[in-house]
């Protein structure tokens, strides 16, 4: 494996950094805490985490219903009353997925075992399965549960929970798969996209593997998954020059005994983590920990938040927050609330990243491909959302809820008039680490502008000065 | 280097210059901003080099109609009996239609763009689709976005690679959506173009701030390049350096924000300025596209080095008592094309000018229970500017030799696409659409 990081050199910073990409970040004290663990037990507490399912229970509509029966109900009634029972069964599933995103996005900032949701994040846009297409919310639910169930276990057993999964079956069109006619899309992304990348098979194995997963359907009575057994393909099969009668976790077998699989998903990961295209004597060197550890996702990780290099220049502050990671750091730093359902969902979606509804079946770019020239001007304004305290009466009418920035927990009175030390402790917990010269100079002029009268108002305005950059928008 | 180049170079530092200066800087000068004005200069160096995105070049408009908009109901085949016999209820009879020729007509709303199509300004390109048609909105609407084949995921738009491929190093605006979310049809390696609602929305919102005037002053100033070797007693020769080459593809993620930024800066003072100042020429009716069409004129009025626009009309989806909704989208886009026809034309800058219209699917043949029409698939489109040869392309789908109850298409939507960027875009199209395609002749 890579050279480890050396417990001495475990700095604040090095604690931040490792909270930051593990999880989203925290507050001042927290990363002070975090620091404080030491390397060694502040890793094991990532991976170990606590479990916190009690305190976020599922939606009360997260639940399996009968498919069949609204459907044959629908069909009884006469036209008018369809359409309207249709239109609000729409208006409900949109209603659900306000809440569904809600329900995550508060859980990635209160959870006590953020690596999980972290995780979670990750395999969502791995396993790209969009809304869009799957409009049955529970699913959605489903699917995002199974991401934290089992994100940090086996690599390969994420893969075949996948092929169960109900969201998936009918996002890649294994509903509609049948033994006269394998429908070959599920097979052939479970290549391309979830294990080996492309390049790495042949026309004949999607075709061959096609008929493996022939039967992996969902029951519209349960709403689970149900093996057809009269739908499966019991015959022979050839794939990646093996030959038997292979049912889909035979197939998923095979893969994962290719080195190929190991090099696509360490490389994915590291990338997810530490920083994007990697040398490939890191990528043989990762890959070679990932099988060591039987593809598990947990053990793999802890070998990578040890090594040195996810603390080298090339990873440090070198990441642009995703979306969800720059309203939940943002909130977690600056230990307020996160954004009301709406801000938090318009916020989302102007900045490119509607949960649960990826782009398509590659998931998000990610990265660079996050800013754009309005995404950017989006961030920079939302910033004000945070530290401005603007709320008219009409809208604290419409549920409306304020931030609530305490302006004595980020500018204590005692660091006010003390410019060094303020934009020190500003910096810190913005960004954990020291800004540019330039813009710290900048930042020092304002507030010796003000030397005396450093008021709430001013405090506010040099958060938003500091906010609306370019390093704000790294982590 | 060439007599207008050296004074676009002179424009824009002059328009850098006054921007940053301008207004009240109420702060003593800060001893970075001297330095940032040096890095500044070197940056309009660096983008007056573009000669793709002139004043003076083409400009190409996408208008997406979403939905699925009902090809059979916009351009109508009045003399197949076939069409009465699917349409009872919804069919236009012949005497409504505005007729092209002798087998079809133009929807009874459409009489403005029936007036273009004489005038010879406009083209209609019957049977578009592509091969193994996908009736969801969702995938279908991409495959129309990336031009990738029905079986094929790819994240990039079309005219994403067009600017990956060809608009190196040119001016973020270089395209423009109007819309709130960049469309995936922009969707690029480098992403390049902008998009926004309304102008007013693109730009820094200083007003948040308590002391708007500093807040400003700082925002305008920490967008620059070249912050980190900065400060006090850094070496000045080294951030100029870093900056004074062309875009680094290697870069620092800091690097590329700070590119962005300057360019969200630069281009959100240009369109918030020519959106104030720049009046039209003619009246727009009352809708939201005409709006966006009215927006879109001032825009290459005013001089923004724009190539492609990105405008979308929603509604299309008429599963249901189609025939209301359907008219008055028809009534809607014919209202809002001619009026920025006549717009360009009164501008002198119809002949830089082309739009093509284009929707996710067609609808089915056969309207269904409710009035309506489902997904279907190959569909007309109109094409539209000063330089279209005007005229009937492609053939009209057979209305009794169906696919799965839908129009079968013979015109594949990339041989447009191929068309528009080999012959208005000029630049090879195999490039952006990752094969050949037989051009069409609606344009030279």
């Amino acid at each position: 494996m890579l050279d480890s990081l050396s417990a001495s050199s475990w700095s604040l910073h090095h604690a931040a950094h490792l909270l930051n990409r593990a999880g989203f970040g925290g507050s001042p004290d927290e990363v002070q805490a975090f620091h404080a663990k030491g390397l060694e037990t502040a890793v094991k507490s990532l991976i170990e985490g606590k479990d916190d399912d009690t305190l976020f229970p599922a939606p009360d509509w997260a639940k399996s219903r009968d498919m069949t029966e609204t459907r044959t109900e629908l069909v009884s009634l006469p036209e008018d009353q369809r359409k309207k029972i249709q239109q609000q069964l729409r208006m409900n599933g949109r209603d659900e997925m306000l809440a569904l995103r809600e329900w995550w996005m508060t859980r990635m900032r209160y959870t006590e075992w953020p690596l999980r949701e972290k995780m979670a994040l990750f395999w969502h846009g791995h396993f790209a399965t969009s809304i869009e297409k799957v409009h049955e919310t529970y699913w959605m639910y489903l699917q995002n549960q199974t991401f934290r169930t089992h994100g940090l276990g086996s690599f390969q057993g994420l893969v075949k929970w996948m092929t169960r999964d109900p969201a998936m079956i009918r996002w890649l069109d294994l509903q509609q798969s049948n033994l006269r006619h394998p429908n070959e899309n599920f097979a052939r992304e479970v290549m391309e996209l979830f294990t080996l990348g492309e390049g790495h098979y042949t026309e004949k194995d999607i075709r061959e593997s096609a008929r493996a997963f022939t039967g992996y359907r969902f029951d519209p009575k349960t709403q689970q998954f149900a093996f057809a057994a009269n739908q499966h393909d019991e015959g022979q099969k050839t794939f990646m020059s093996k030959t038997g009668n292979f049912d889909g976790d035979g197939i998923v077998d095979i893969i994962f005994e290719q080195p190929q699989c190991a090099r696509f998903m360490a490389k994915k990961i590291w990338s997810f983590f530490a920083y994007e295209n990697p040398p490939q004597d890191i990528v043989d060197i990762l890959a070679e920990e990932f099988r060591a550890k039987n593809y598990n996702v947990g053990g793999f990780l802890s070998s990578i938040f040890q090594s040195s290099e996810f603390y080298s220049k090339t990873a440090y502050r070198t990441q642009i927050k995703s979306p969800a990671q720059w309203i939940v750091e943002t909130s977690k730093t600056l230990e307020t609330k996160i954004p009301d359902t709406l801000a938090t969902e318009n916020a989302m979606r102007q900045m490119g990243q509607v949960l649960f509804a990826p782009p398509n079946v590659k998931g998000w770019v990610g990265n660079r491909a996050w800013i754009s020239t309005s995404t950017l001007f989006f961030r920079y304004n939302m910033a004000a959302y945070f530290v401005t305290e603007r709320i008219s009466k009409g809208q604290e009418m419409q549920g409306r809820i304020p931030i609530q920035l305490s302006m004595e927990k980020v500018a204590p009175a005692a660091i006010r008039n003390d410019e060094e030390a303020l934009v020190s402790s500003l910096e810190f917990r913005l960004m954990n680490a020291p800004l540019p010269a330039r813009e710290r100079a900048a930042a020092l002029i304002y507030a010796q502008r003000y030397h005396g009268d450093m008021t709430d108002a001013r405090i506010r305005d040099l958060l938003l000065m500091m906010m609306s950059t370019p390093e704000f928008q790294l982590t | 280097m060439n007599e207008p180049t050296s004074r676009s170079l002179h424009t824009r530092r002059e328009f850098l210059r006054t921007t940053l200066l301008g207004g009240a800087f109420s702060l003593t000068v800060p001893f970075f901003l001297e330095q940032t004005f040096m890095t500044m200069d070197a940056l309009a160096a660096d983008s007056a080099i573009q000669t793709t995105t002139g004043k003076n070049g083409t400009i190409l408009i996408l208008l997406q109609l979403a939905g699925g908009n009902d090809g059979l109901n916009t351009v109508i085949p009045y003399a197949d009996d076939a069409y009465y016999r699917a349409r009872p209820k919804i069919g236009l009879k012949p005497n409504q239609c505005l007729k092209l020729n002798s087998y079809c007509g133009l929807n009874p709303r459409l009489v403005g763009l029936k007036s273009l199509y004489d005038q010879g300004h406009m083209g209609l390109i019957q049977g578009v689709g592509y091969p193994n048609p996908n009736r969801s909105h969702f995938r279908s609407t991409e495959i129309w976005a990336t031009g990738s084949d029905a079986n094929d995921a790819e994240a990039q738009g079309w005219i994403g690679r067009y600017f990956d491929n060809c608009c190196k190093g040119s001016d973020p605006s270089v395209g423009i959506s109007i819309s709130r979310e960049v469309p995936q049809t922009f969707a690029a390696n480098e992403p390049r173009g902008i998009s926004f609602m309304q102008p007013e929305q693109f730009r820094y919102k200083k007003e948040s701030a308590s002391d708007p005037t500093s807040v400003d002053s700082f925002y305008r100033v920490l967008q620059q390049p070249g912050g980190d070797a900065g400060g006090v007693g850094s070496n000045e020769g080294g951030s100029i350096g870093a900056i004074s080459g062309s875009a680094p593809a290697d870069g620092s993620s800091l690097d590329y924000l700070r590119r962005t930024a300057l360019d969200a800066q630069v281009s959100s003072d240009r369109i918030l300025e020519i959106s104030r100042k720049q009046k039209s020429l003619v009246d727009y009716p009352k809708s939201q596209l005409a709006n966006n069409f009215n927006l879109i004129g001032r825009l290459i009025a005013g001089g923004m080095p724009t190539r492609v626009y990105y405008l979308s009309q929603g509604g299309y989806d008429t599963h249901s008592g189609q025939q209301g909704t359907h008219d008055r989208l028809m009534g809607d886009l014919d209202g809002a094309l001619c009026a920025f026809v006549e717009d360009l034309k009164k501008q002198g800058n119809l002949g830089r000018v082309v739009i093509m219209t284009f929707s996710e699917f067609g609808r089915r043949m056969e309207e269904n229970a409710s009035g309506g029409t489902d997904h279907g698939a190959a569909a007309p489109l109109f094409v539209l500017g000063g330089g279209v040869h005007p005229g009937l392309y492609g053939r009209y789908p057979s209305l009794t030799q169906l696919q799965d109850g839908d129009l079968v298409f013979n015109t594949d939507f990339r041989s447009l696409y191929a068309t528009l960027l080999e012959k208005w875009l000029n630049v090879p199209s195999d490039k952006v659409l990752k094969r050949k395609f037989p051009l069409m002749p609606f344009l030279t």
